[in-house]
């Protein structure tokens, strides 16, 4: 069976969905995902979307999911590149995906993984102080 | 939707398993497309498919999407129909109203559709299956679609899912899972040849294991049949010789005489007993050689010789016959240096044989050398009545006669040709036969030039001559010798005028014979004879004692046993020659 890649990004891990997934696809992506959150102690997760056309109710609880585990595992969840289209269908079809972070691009995601990153450092930071 | 006679099916996809649903929403995407919605609704019209799909393969285990078109309003509407054959839904009106919350969201999926989608139908009853019908309405800015405009979509389609990658890649997956299967199945079979090569094998090591059982069996009986003819031969041959020793007392009137009658009785008595003795000889014979008792005792002599010799002793065969006999002398054959006796054995009975079976024409006798293969071919071709090629294996065995209106007439006791290919073998060489029927045959003796010590008979090859020492102190004595000796081209003459001298030139020049005087001063004939005896160098030479002496008992008793003594008084040139020849073949 085939896997989507997971790449290690400093201390993020960066996913680009690329094709569109079958169920079993998408479920394997969670595991293996959440699988690398704890082996590489990420603290963010950024999900590119932007390749795909269609995300029904399973893909974006699939995403809910993700956002929902790597938050108790201390990482940060940010879907970009979301389509409009696949926006508003989304919510057209009532799901809100409300513990998704979302951003426009990956620029903005990796800013958005960064600025936690250096509030976490600094809370660190006071701890040790 | 009005009646399925006025729709237009687009195409059929079957939801079979995960991938399908996959394809499914990418059909219904693609064909949104083709069909001129907006990208927006393009997307609602997958989502809203890909939830039905998904719910059919996971509550019904799978089922199947139809894209249709209903061309007839205007605009025109753009349905999905998706069936399966599934348990069907209890309670459809509980899900409609948003009541039902399945863990999974299949509420949320059902409703979802119908949310996006401007037409919904459901049909469902427990037990047959589900029918969901959503359909979307074209965009109005659109132009209606002709059946020819429905025809390039659909055509597209079909291009597009030729070249889908993930269409292709399942085909090759497919593809890869036969392949697979292939190979487990041959697996499979060539694990079963290999159990049916492995219980053949041990079925040929099972006959391998009786096979030499047979074997050992097969040579203990010919050791029994060899033991049992030579013993059986040694037994007959006592009574036998009884026989003709008795016979020819009558014959020789020992005990009165005898009438013409009784003496033609006694003398077929007479004769029927040689013939049988003949046979028991021959048996003997080859009993011993079947032993391997019999040794091969190697003396050097010339084909010339041996021809010489056949010659003389088949002589009264040929009486009264119309064949003659013909002995080719070559000059090319190298010295032999091997068991006469049993070459003149093989040839005799070769050459007896041929008498036998022609009737006219000539026996010829020829012999020639063969360098490369270094055998000496010694051949007896007749102008009989040859051997049909089916026979000439059969001849060889023992006591096989070929069947021929001259076999009826002529006794043999089917020992000869047998006998003759045993003693061959033993000689290193080989009996062959070509013949003709009608036409005669060829007998051939194949022997090696040499067998044996192969120093001597280097020697012997090299140096025919032998070389002969005489010792003795009278001076006249040695001149007689010297002339009798050197005359003949066979001998090379050493002389020594003392005992003493006489050992030193033994011991330094190794002759082939030493004739030795008895009565010299300081080292006598005795002492010379201990030393020669005493010495490896010389103890194997034969000596001829040559006295003046009396040859008589006493004198033999005091020389060892089997010493050839010939008196000073008899020597002849005849005589001389006859000793000398017989020490330098007895002794090799």
């Amino acid at each position: 069976m085939d896997r989507i890649p997971i790449l290690k990004f400093g201390n993020a891990l960066l996913v680009t969905i690329q094709v569109d997934m079958h169920d079993r696809l998408a479920t394997a992506l969670e595991e293996d995902l959440t699988a690398k959150i704890v082996e590489y102690n990420a603290k963010g997760v950024l999900i590119d979307i932007s390749a795909l056309e269609i995300v029904d109710s399973f893909i974006g609880r699939m995403l809910d999911n993700i956002a929902a585990v790597s938050r108790i595992l201390d990482a940060d969840t940010v879907v970009v590149g979301m389509r409009p289209a696949v926006a508003i269908t989304l919510v057209e079809l009532g799901l809100s995906l409300t513990g998704v972070k979302t951003a426009l691009n990956v620029e903005r995601g990796m800013e958005l993984i960064k600025a936690r990153l250096r509030t976490t450092e600094s809370e660190e930071d006071d701890v040790e102080q | 939707m009005t009646a399925d006679g006025k729709l237009w099916p687009i195409v059929t996809v079957p939801i079979e398993n995960e991938a399908d649903v996959v394809t499914v929403r990418q059909r219904a995407h693609r064909l949104a497309e083709l069909l001129g919605f907006e990208r927006q609704d393009q997307t609602r019209i997958a989502t809203a498919v890909s939830e039905l799909a998904r719910n059919a393969f996971s509550y019904a285990g799978g089922g199947r999407a139809e894209f249709i078109l209903d061309p007839t309003p205007m605009p025109q509407v753009f349905h999905v129909r998706i069936s399966d054959k599934g348990p069907g839904i209890a309670d459809v009106q509980t899900i409609l109203d948003g009541q039902y919350r399945s863990k999974s969201g299949m509420g949320l999926g059902i409703l979802g559709a119908r949310r996006l989608m401007d037409h919904f139908k459901i049909e469902s009853k427990p037990g047959k299956g589900t029918i969901v019908e959503v359909g979307h309405v074209l965009p109005d800015r659109a132009a209606a679609i002709t059946r020819a405009k429905l025809g390039d979509a659909s055509a597209t389609l079909k291009r597009d899912s030729s070249s889908d990658p993930l269409e292709v890649l399942r085909q090759q997956n497919r593809e890869l899972l036969q392949s697979l299967d292939e190979i487990r199945r041959k697996e499979e079979e060539s694990k079963q040849l290999d159990q049916e090569l492995s219980d053949t094998n041990r079925g040929v090591v099972a006959l391998y294991a009786e096979l030499d059982e047979r074997a050992e069996q097969l040579r203990h009986a010919s050791e029994l049949k060899t033991k049992f003819l030579s013993n059986m031969s040694h037994e007959f041959r006592t009574p036998l010789n009884s026989v003709l020793a008795l016979s020819r007392l009558l014959l020789d009137r020992i005990d009165g005489d005898l009438t013409p009658e009784q003496e033609r009785q006694v003398g077929y008595i007479r004769r029927s007993a040689e013939s049988l003795l003949e046979l028991v000889n021959d048996l003997l014979d080859l009993a011993k050689v079947e032993a391997g008792k019999v040794d091969v005792k190697p003396s050097a002599f010339t084909v010339g010789e041996l021809f010489g010799g056949l010659r003389g002793a088949l002589k009264p065969l040929l009486t009264g016959h119309a064949v003659e006999l013909i002995f080719d002398i070559p000059d090319k054959v190298p010295n032999l240096f091997t068991d006469e006796a049993k070459v003149t054995q093989i040839l005799r009975n070769l050459i007896s044989n041929a008498l036998k079976f022609t009737e006219q024409g000539e026996v010829r006798v020829t012999a020639s050398f063969d360098a490369a293969a270094r055998r000496v071919n010694l051949s007896v071709r007749d102008t009989g009545i040859g051997i049909a090629p089916q026979d000439h294996r059969r001849i060889f065995e023992e006591f096989s006669q070929v069947d021929t209106k001259i076999q009826k007439r002529v006794k043999g006791t089917g020992l000869g040709l047998p006998l003759s290919r045993s003693l061959a073998e033993l000689l290193g060489g080989e009996l062959i036969l070509e013949s003709v029927l009608g036409q005669g045959s060829v007998f051939t003796l194949s022997i090696p030039p040499e067998r044996g010590d192969p120093l001597r008979a280097q020697r012997a090859a090299d140096n025919a001559r032998k070389r002969v020492l005489l010792i003795d102190d009278d001076e006249t004595f040695r001149y007689v010798m010297r002339q009798i000796i050197s005359n003949e081209p066979r001998y090379e003459f050493l002389e020594a005028i003392d005992g003493d001298d006489g050992l030193k030139v033994a011991r330094e020049q190794q002759p082939d014979v030493i004739i030795l005087d008895l009565q010299m001063p300081t080292v006598d004939g005795f002492t010379v004879l201990q030393e020669l005896g005493a010495d490896s160098r010389t103890s194997v030479t034969p000596v001829i004692v040559s006295t003046s002496l009396n040859v008589n008992a006493e004198l033999k008793a005091r020389l060892p046993a089997g010493t050839r003594v010939i008196s000073k008084n008899t020597i002849s040139r005849e005589n001389v020659s006859l000793f000398l020849r017989d020490a330098t073949q007895g002794a090799s």
